[in-house]
């Protein structure tokens, strides 16, 4: 798939811009701080409804936004996305909200629509599918499980709108119950009543996170098939790499959604009284982890920074493969200033990667001169300036 | 105290603190408020207050299915042609008056004033289920009916009620979900049309 058009309004630094893009590569350059991470963010934002890099959502509307008479300032981004047999287009917009004085708060409503009519936040996610990669990422391999758990449920919530739907439910189901929990370490409710005001809690936390496991352990069989032999190319090194994923309860060999809901609920009965004193849902997909190795050796704890460079590369190439490979269509890639951050070696086999035809690719960099005069001919060029964007 | 509320005489004052606590009127529409009913006839402001007053001396909870009253009993508790041997368990009364509109139950209620969420506090012991059971127990019911919304909280709270009216010989229910009349098939969500699917019956 390929985005042809894309506008924003009010978003970050931008006052209204308006973009034609072609499929292939579209370099975006310019001076740090012009807005350069902030085009990325947007279709990002418009693929997954979520800022990759900030939690609330009011920061997205330029701070000197006026709105219209009567209406909040809002920010609104669009895009026009050509699928191989159809096209759509997605709008978000988000609207600060105001306190009863008329003072702008940090609260933000979110509206959608999706070919014009409204539809669910959730609805738009999987709609334009893409792969940011940032230098951000490349603390994925060492850095905390949160990071990790965020990449497969990315990827996989793009593909999967029952995925999406599942998580999204997982986590209203971990909060109540966490809630509850709290309550009996606290010694705020009696404690007789547990297991009986727990079992409603307890089989959907189970239903919901044995879904929730299955396809992320399907999802990591599926990317180690792509994974391995990529990393081998990107690396130089003759061993494949290897991701083990790193269940929170010991799964005995259950692999479906059925068997790992009854996994979950016979370790739940069986850790009640650590969850209780612990305040807390001990085991499930919230608190699961992947580890890399390559030859047995992990490379969280012992790879080189180079190696993991290299782990970071083959998991974003590996996501887009994967989508492609479910879906029958390849997503946008958006490479924030990547390749300054990558040696030649790595840089070479990025470059190929985003060369294949049908695939689209925005990149963001400050210098043209970390690319060669060839690949310069044949990409698109976009200078980013003051919040404006001027071909060539 | 801002410096304007001494301009303002104290009985204004007073009038714009008091709208200012409602929920979604702020300082500013209870200014505008006060002002307003500054000018209005005096007969406009009485029935006001004497609506306000009416409301809270005389509007209670009905003894039997806790919807909001008048007498000792709501009117439908009241009417004898109802059916008698069902009973509707509703989250709130407004709940009640939806289902009414549809003119297709006729039996009688049941409101708990709630649902389970514990982020919010709120457990069986808050909500009206206990009154319910007795209900159950000593009035000739045949069919209970768990009319709460379709969201995790209010499935935990037929969850939980399910597995109270069971042991009591009952029959227990919940309304259909599924697609909205003149809606779009194409344009449902898949949650909503998948429960429509698996609820599909014989025609």
């Amino acid at each position: 798939m390929h985005i042809s058009q894309f506008s924003l309004r009010d978003f970050r630094n931008y006052q209204r811009i308006d973009l034609q893009l072609a499929p292939g590569i579209t370099l975006f350059y310019g001076p740090n701080a012009s807005g350069k991470t902030s085009l990325l963010e947007a279709l990002f934002y418009l693929a997954t409804t979520r800022s990759p890099r900030s939690r609330s959502d009011h920061d997205l509307v330029r701070w000197d936004a006026l709105g219209e008479a009567g209406v909040l300032p809002f920010a609104r981004v669009a895009a026009e996305v050509q699928r191989r047999m159809s096209h759509v287009r997605l709008e978000v917009l988000v609207q600060r909200r105001a306190d009863e004085e008329g003072q702008l708060t940090n609260g933000a409503q979110k509206l959608v629509r999706v070919d014009k009519r409204p539809a669910r936040a959730l609805d738009l996610v999987g709609q334009l599918r893409v792969v940011l990669f940032t230098p951000v990422d490349l603390a994925l391999v060492d850095g905390p499980p949160a990071e990790r758990r965020r990449y497969i449920d990315i990827t996989l919530s793009q593909l999967d709108p029952r995925y999406v739907r599942t998580l999204a439910q997982y986590q209203r189901i971990a909060q109540q119950r966490n809630s509850m929990l709290r309550a009996w370490r606290e010694r705020r409710r009696p404690l007789r009543g547990i297991d009986d005001e727990l079992a409603y809690w307890d089989q959907e936390l189970s239903q919901a996170g044995g879904f929730l496991l299955a396809e992320r352990l399907r999802a990591v069989a599926e990317l180690n098939q792509i994974v391995g032999p990529l990393f081998c190319a990107i690396s130089g090194e003759t061993n494949p790499l290897q991701i083990s994923y790193q269940a929170s309860l010991e799964l005995d060999d259950a692999r479906t959604a059925h068997d790992l809901s009854q996994r979950l609920s016979e370790e739940l009965r069986r850790l009640r009284q650590d969850e209780v004193a612990r305040g807390q849902t001990l085991i499930g997909p919230h608190r699961d982890d992947m580890s890399f190795s390559v030859a047995g050796i992990d490379l969280g704890r012992y790879g080189s920074r180079g190696q993991q460079r290299s782990v970071t590369l083959a998991l974003k190439l590996g996501e887009a493969e994967l989508m492609q490979q479910r879906s029958g269509e390849t997503p946008v890639l958006l490479l924030d200033d990547m390749l300054s951050e990558l040696d030649t070696q790595r840089r070479t086999h990025l470059i190929a990667a985003i060369r294949r035809p049908a695939q689209q690719t925005l990149l963001t960099a400050t210098d043209l001169g970390d690319f060669g005069a060839a690949f310069l001919a044949e990409i698109t060029r976009m200078r980013v300036e003051g919040g404006q964007v001027y071909p060539g | 105290m801002r410096p304007e509320s001494a301009i303002i005489v104290e009985p204004v004052a007073r009038l714009i603190e008091e709208l200012s606590k409602l929920p979604g009127i702020g300082p500013k529409t209870a200014s505008r408020l006060t002002f307003f009913l500054l000018r209005a006839e005096e007969g406009q402001v009485q029935a006001l207050a004497q609506a306000l007053l009416a409301m809270k001396e005389q509007v209670h909870f009905c003894s039997r299915c806790f919807n909001i009253t008048v007498a000792a009993l709501c009117p439908i508790c009241q009417d004898t042609n109802r059916d008698q041997s069902k009973i509707c368990v509703v989250e709130e009364p407004l709940d009640v008056l939806a289902i009414e509109r549809t003119a297709a139950y006729r039996g009688l209620y049941h409101v708990l004033h709630g649902h389970i969420a514990p982020l919010e506090g709120i457990y069986r012991e808050h909500l009206k289920i206990d009154e319910l059971l007795a209900r159950v127990r000593s009035e000739p019911v045949d069919e209970v009916v768990l009319a709460m919304n379709p969201n995790t909280e209010g499935e935990a709270t037929a969850f939980l009620l399910l597995r109270d009216l069971v042991p009591l010989g009952v029959r227990v229910t919940r309304p259909a979900r599924g697609l909205p009349t003149g809606g779009d098939l194409e344009w449902a969500d898949p949650e909503t049309l998948g429960s429509a699917i698996h609820g599909r019956r014989e025609l």
